[in-house]
């Protein structure tokens, strides 16, 4: 499989410039520095003079660095050593070390380019007169929400922190959930231009070396100016495209990121986007909440059958009505058939047209429900309800049925948990209902049929996507149609079948 | 990437500019709910069918009188012609799958039923779940115009009371099952229309017992006690009712019935042949209108030993009426004998007619009353008025 790279795009990559070293010339290289951030107001230079002369020079982005930190631990250390002339003064940038010992992270460079990055990064550069190499501390501080729920997946039971647009927040967030040296983190730096950092997550031993080593490949081929979500990512590495099936798993919950290490998964973590990757993905684990491993095992039995009902009901609902009123009247009970037909009697336009304009304006409102602000979206819900609901079917538009239908197969496509996945379910509705128009129940067949085939040839990193059924495993189907105990479950998933056989 | 663009348009082409499209809407549709064939004076067949009038549910308003269906009328020589008639008074396309109840008249039936019922099978439109009926005394037609206030329609009405069990029902796969098995004729439920002085309102129907057949042709009715005679000699008890009188007057006893079984054996015989047959049943006494005390277990045998009585009354009476005067055997007795004795059915089969009315069939009888309800004696007499 080939990854889709820069030259694909006919565009030839942006490269950093080299810009040369340091000298030791300070006013040489503060020039250097300023005519690199000419025009980039956001770009300070504090200079600290010591005896007439500048000494040293801070460079930092002011909106990037925490202040209070670059106050306290650089720039007081700097100037009480100015106002204490009693000290050895030292020029030479290995002294400053000592001064800056209350600083964690703390690094050395040479190259005008790696300084400017730093810079680009949050860091507080100090520059020293007379040096070759300046000192980059990191003292960043951006700004950043706090945790919060996540919004698109909560659970009534279960830990309730997500994921936020930082990126060492949310290695944090899985590390304190894996407290093993065997949890790798490997960082790339993807986007040309927003220089984003992709962290690469996986435990040793758990996850599929030869995965992790094709993970790896595929990222650092990535071409491409901007990563503003772990989606721009995701189209990168996923197998096959055209496919309304997510290939990877997107998640918002740190303990889903941590359950799929557990289960030999790799996370991809994207800085500036609280969406994580996991992949592989399978089928099943579309049809899966978090929350199926938090609440008791019968009942999330019980839960992930509704689900499958549900999901039978959201792709072929529409369609099974259109075939059955238009085709196959008389498989349609005699009772229910006459109320249909009474409820159809005013409507002007074929049954087929009528169930895909309502799932159109269905689909509308769903999006106007999202795009608009939340005060307004209740407006839209309301007048959506009202008007399509209640006037149309008494104005003998839209038959009583047909919007039954369309409210029951709209309502289904919201229990399938994972957000990606149901919108590749909500799509597969309208190619079932031309289907159904057309050829009927037969129609219906053949469309179930190729679902199928998609989802058994569909591969997901090497898995197959609708593993352990198809393939079947019966060690591993405990855990798709079932959700027995946790003591029970003693395999991992398919995933890390050919790594060590642990247990849970 | 412009191949696959170029095959789903190709495929939409294939599926939505082809013109043969058997797409109908329902409102293109004109359901038969029931049909009634007659025997016109010039012998022709006439079938009058009952169009369903969709309700448009919710759109209430002075309308809840609105006719549920109507009635249309054709005649011709055979189904073919007749559905080309009929069809010339619609606008919509008629659509025969739904129907529920075919309603033949006693004349029709009496005239013989063999180029009636041919396209019930032929056409796939049709379904073998359909009830059969015979109207008896009355032109079938009577029976479709009946405007029963429940249901749909009065042939949905037929529908949904026939499949309620208790009586005899008979679908066209029962009747062409029997038709065509060897040593067996067929039955169908009998049904009249109730028309008290021309009062619309109170339009009902009743069913009258059953129809026997002798080959494709009606042979005579049964009425109600020997139509239950003829239930439990067929095996379709089921659940039901049953009351007997009690001996010197005592006063009478009923049972719910609710397992029913029959075993008819091959006892053997020369010229005559023998039968046997054994009914079983299980059941509650639920109505207790004598002095006794039924939670007596002697008490009960006395209750019990009547209902034996009256059950085998009812099946004596009917095997008298289809072994003597309609010489049809119904019961399937032929059919018992085909599979115990099949060569010596061989020798006798066609003389059949002749020996099953002189065959000699006894009958026993065995109830087994498990429960009394919650009384012993009825709970308004007193102390001393009680049979211990």
């Amino acid at each position: 499989m080939d990854v889709k790279t820069g030259k694909d795009r006919g565009k030839v990559p942006f490269e950093e410039e080299d810009h040369g070293e340091l000298v030791p010339d300070l006013a040489y290289n503060e020039t250097a520095l300023k005519s690199i951030f000419r025009g980039c107001s956001d770009v300070i230079f504090r200079s600290i003079r010591l005896g007439g002369e500048t000494r040293w020079i801070v460079v930092y982005i002011s909106s990037l660095v925490d202040k209070k930190m670059l106050d306290e631990h650089i720039l007081s250390p700097l100037i009480k050593r100015r106002t204490n002339p009693n000290e050895n003064v030292s020029g030479s940038i290995e002294a400053l070390d000592d001064l800056f010992v209350s600083i964690g992270e703390i690094m050395l460079a040479s190259k005008i380019s790696d300084l400017v990055r730093y810079v680009l990064n949050g860091y507080a550069v100090v520059l020293a007169a007379g040096n070759r190499r300046a000192m980059a501390v990191s003292v960043s501080g951006k700004a950043q929400r706090s945790l919060e729920e996540p919004t698109s997946e909560p659970v009534i039971r279960g830990p309730k922190d997500g994921f936020i647009e930082n990126n060492s927040t949310n290695i944090g967030l899985i590390r304190s959930r894996l407290k093993t040296s065997r949890l790798k983190i490997e960082t790339f730096t993807v986007g040309d231009l927003t220089q984003t950092e992709v962290a690469l997550t996986y435990i040793e031993g758990v996850a599929d070396a030869s995965l992790v080593e094709e993970v790896r490949k595929r990222i650092s081929e990535i071409r491409i100016d901007g990563v503003l979500d772990s989606n721009n990512i995701e189209e990168f590495i996923e197998d096959t495209a055209f496919s309304p099936f997510p290939q990877v798993q997107s998640t918002e919950r740190p303990d889903v990121v941590a359950a799929g290490l557990l289960g030999g998964n790799i996370a991809i973590l994207v800085d500036s986007t609280p969406f994580a990757l996991l992949l592989p993905m399978t089928f099943w684990a579309g049809m899966q909440a978090s929350e199926d491993y938090y609440i008791r095992w019968p009942i999330a039995t019980f839960v992930r059958w509704i689900r499958l009902i549900f999901l039978v009901i959201a792709i072929f609902a529409p369609a099974l009505y259109v075939a059955g009123t238009t085709f196959h009247q008389e498989m349609i009970p005699t009772s229910l058939l006459l109320s249909i037909a009474g409820s159809r009697e005013p409507v002007p336009f074929p049954a087929l047209i009528e169930a895909l304009l309502m799932e159109i304006i269905f689909e509308a409102l769903r999006e106007a429900g999202i795009r608009l602000p939340k005060q307004i979206g209740q407006a839209i819900s309301i007048v959506g309800a009202l008007v399509i609901g209640q006037a149309a079917v008494q104005a003998g538009i839209i038959s009583a049925p047909v919007v039954i239908i369309v409210s029951i197969t709209g309502i289904a496509s919201f229990t399938i948990p994972r957000y990606s996945f149901a919108n590749g379910i909500r799509l597969l509705r309208f190619p079932m209902l031309f289907l159904a128009g057309t050829l009927g129940l037969y129609g219906i067949a053949l469309g179930f049929l190729g679902i199928l085939l998609h989802v058994c040839t569909l591969r997901s990193f090497g898995v197959p996507y609708f593993a352990p059924v198809a393939p079947l495993s019966l060690r591993h189907i405990k855990d798709v149609v079932l959700r027995v105990p946790v003591w029970n479950k003693t395999s991992r998933p398919p995933a890390a079948e050919s790594e060590e056989q642990g247990t849970r | 990437m412009i191949r696959p663009i170029l095959c789903i348009v190709l495929l939409a082409a294939v599926l939505l500019t082809t013109g043969c499209w058997d797409r109908t809407e329902i409102n293109d549709l004109a359901f038969d709910m029931g049909t009634a064939f007659d025997l016109t004076e010039k012998g022709e067949l006439q079938a009058s069918i009952q169009i369903a009038l969709p309700q448009q549910a919710g759109m209430t308003g002075g309308n809840n009188q609105k006719d549920k269906f109507f009635v249309l009328t054709a005649s011709g020589k055979n189904h073919i012609e007749l559905q080309k008639q009929l069809q010339k008074k619609l606008s919509r396309q008629l659509f025969t799958s739904h129907r529920g109840v075919i309603f033949i008249s006693e004349r029709l039936a009496r005239r013989g039923l063999d180029d009636v019922l041919d396209v019930f099978t032929h056409d796939p439109h049709n379904r073998l779940r359909t009830y059969i009926m015979v109207v008896k005394d009355q032109d079938a037609k009577n029976i479709v115009q009946v405007r029963y206030p429940f249901e749909e329609g009065p042939s949905e009405a037929v529908r949904a009371a026939e499949s309620m069990g208790g009586q005899l029902s008979v679908t066209l796969r029962d009747f062409f099952i029997a038709a065509s098995s060897e040593g067996a004729s067929p039955v169908t439920a009998v049904i009249q229309p109730e028309i008290p002085d021309g009062n619309i309102e109170r339009e009902m129907f009743r069913f009258t017992g059953a129809a026997v057949f002798k080959g494709l042709k009606l042979a005579g009715f049964l009425n109600e006690k020997e139509t239950d005679g003829l239930l439990w000699l067929t095996g379709r008890m089921g659940h039901s009712r049953i009351t007997a009188a009690l001996p010197e007057g005592y006063g009478n006893v009923g049972m719910v019935l609710i397992g029913a079984q029959r075993k008819i054996t091959f006892i053997g015989g020369g010229s005559k042949v023998k039968f046997n047959v054994r009914l079983t049943g299980e059941g509650d006494l639920f109505e207790n209108n004598t002095s006794l005390d039924v939670s007596k277990m002697q008490n009960l045998r006395i209750a019990q030993k009547a209902l034996e009585r009256e059950v085998e009354k009812q099946v004596r009476d009917c095997l008298f009426k289809i072994q003597k005067q309609y010489q049809s055997d119904v019961a399937g007795f032929g059919g018992v004998l085909y599979r115990s004795q099949p060569r010596k059915w061989k020798q006798i089969k066609n003389k059949w007619d002749k020996v099953f009315p002189e065959a000699e069939i006894t009958v026993t009888v065995k109830l087994n009353l498990r429960d009394t309800g919650v009384a012993g004696p009825p709970l308004q007499l007193k102390k001393r008025e009680i049979v211990n």
